[in-house]
């Protein structure tokens, strides 16, 4: 092998910068949407609603026992065919690419963290229910100010690296044409044909920030362990 | 109805808490049957009885944390019943304190006092801050406001959970238990306050083994065994002379 060669690198930054842009965008999307919507979805299950229950297990069991890249194909042709029947025209109304990532992961996410906050919401101690319920708070009032900030702050290591994970995956929208870090950097080394050299950065990269966000999590673990003591 | 009851109770002044044949079954066990109780206002009431008597499904029944399967509870003129309304409308007036203090735990001390007046009693945060301060200042521990309710010590917790269900400004206070997970050299402190409270004239009812605390503050005892009420009597009467053979079992057992 040559010796390496990391001008290469240097010059094509501005294009890997916007896929890695890309790809953090993904993730803070997808994070806020999974959460917001799991933490609905966990509270549905949690309140064993009749019906809705029902569906909401289903809709989280399949999420999670189906490959992410084939969800984004299936949103990417089935979501245009809904939309068309919405619209009363029957005809595919495309949405494109990149709307179809933010969705797909979003509702993706979603099913993961719904899991995590199920989970969290049967390790609250009963009493602290009963404590809310002595001081007549509604029940509303019980969840936000009481049982889900306890719920969150337990589960927010699990969530952190379920994030993580997250990150790594928005790799897979390369199946749509769309370009992250990773789409970038092999774009350009199929251009240049310096593969190790964009390789070995966008590992560096993502190794990088992969191990921040853990440090991040055991910070919070520690944090967490404080405050339980 | 609350009126009612008192005339059929006759001699005692207006009941506040009004319990009537109540039955609480959980399955196929019976945990309490056909349970009456009148409790005047100020009035004190110590309830005592073996594990598994039924006196704790008794007060838990009181603020409905419990839903009773038979007979009435009329608290301070508002009959429990299914509705919502009616049930929060009883638990605004009754404070309750658990035996494991069930303080929120990412919440500090006085925040943990004030959630409750402003959620429910709507006062605003400055309302809500400073009643909970002058609140634990009364039961002394409002140099630990900031702190967290795992920083403290049992007894501390227990007596800021004491704080916290008086800034709701009840008129009766159910005590579950409330030195029972406590280490001994901290049962005093507790039981100190909850004798200041008594003072203060709040109707109380109280599940404790704590005789001495009974003896000094009760107007009444009140025995359970196996879901009913067996015995009730002043502490001093109770204490010297029960009349039944199982109230004298439970006294031999925990007086040692």
């Amino acid at each position: 092998m040559n010796s390496l060669d990391f001008s290469i690198v240097l010059q094509a930054w501005p294009y890997l910068w916007s896929g890695l842009l890309f790809s953090l965008a993904l993730t803070a999307v997808a994070f806020v949407v999974g959460l917001v919507l799991g933490t609905g979805l966990a509270l549905v299950q949690h309140f064993e609603m009749p019906v809705i229950g029902k569906l909401v297990r289903g809709y989280v069991a399949l999420m999670r026992s189906i490959p992410l890249i084939l969800v984004l194909f299936w949103f990417f042709f089935l979501v245009p065919i809904v939309l068309g029947h919405l619209g009363g025209s029957g005809r595919p109304v495309p949405i494109g690419a990149t709307w179809t990532a933010f969705i797909t992961f979003g509702l993706f996410e979603a099913a993961y963290y719904s899991e995590i906050i199920r989970v969290g919401l049967r390790a609250v101690n009963r009493g602290q229910f009963e404590a809310c319920q002595a001081l007549a708070l509604s029940t509303f009032d019980t969840y936000r100010s009481v049982i889900l900030p306890q719920v969150l702050r337990v589960a927010s290591p699990i969530i952190l690296s379920q994030t993580i994970i997250l990150f790594q995956d928005t790799s897979l929208v390369y199946v749509l044409s769309l370009t992250d870090l990773l789409g970038a950097a092999s774009k350009l080394a199929q251009l240049n044909g310096r593969l190790v050299e964009m390789y070995l950065v966008i590992a560096v990269v993502y190794l990088a920030i992969s191990s921040a966000a853990s440090q991040g999590v055991a910070l919070l673990r520690k944090r967490y362990a404080i405050a339980r003591r | 109805m609350v009126q009612e009851i008192a005339v059929n109770e006759m001699a005692r002044p207006p009941a506040i808490v009004a319990v009537e044949g109540l039955v609480k079954r959980f399955g196929h066990f019976t945990a309490l049957s056909d349970v009456n109780l009148s409790v005047a206002a100020g009035e004190k009431i110590v309830l005592c009885g073996p594990s598994g008597s039924g006196k704790s499904t008794l007060i838990r029944c009181i603020n409905h944390i419990e839903k009773h399967d038979g007979g009435r509870i009329v608290v301070d003129g508002v009959e429990l019943t299914g509705r919502m309304d009616d049930i929060n409308g009883v638990r605004r007036e009754v404070g309750m304190v658990f035996q494991s203090f069930n303080l929120f735990p990412h919440l500090s001390v006085v925040e943990n006092c004030m959630l409750a007046p402003m959620k429910v009693r709507g006062l605003s945060r400055t309302d809500a801050h400073e009643r909970a301060i002058g609140l634990l200042r009364k039961v002394r521990i409002h140099d630990q406001a900031n702190k967290y309710p795992s920083q403290l010590s049992g007894g501390q917790q227990q007596r800021v959970a004491i704080a916290r269900a008086l800034c709701m400004q009840p008129k009766i206070m159910l005590f579950d238990e409330p030195t029972s997970a406590l280490d001994p050299e901290m049962v005093k402190e507790v039981l100190d306050t909850m004798v200041e409270l008594a003072t203060d004239g709040m109707t109380m009812i109280c599940v404790t083994h704590e005789m001495g605390f009974a003896r000094e503050i009760a107007d009444r005892v009140v025995f359970m065994d196996r879901g009913a009420i067996v015995e009730e009597a002043d502490p001093e009467t109770f204490f010297r002379a029960p009349r039944t053979e199982r109230a004298r079992d439970f006294l031999g057992q925990i007086i040692h």
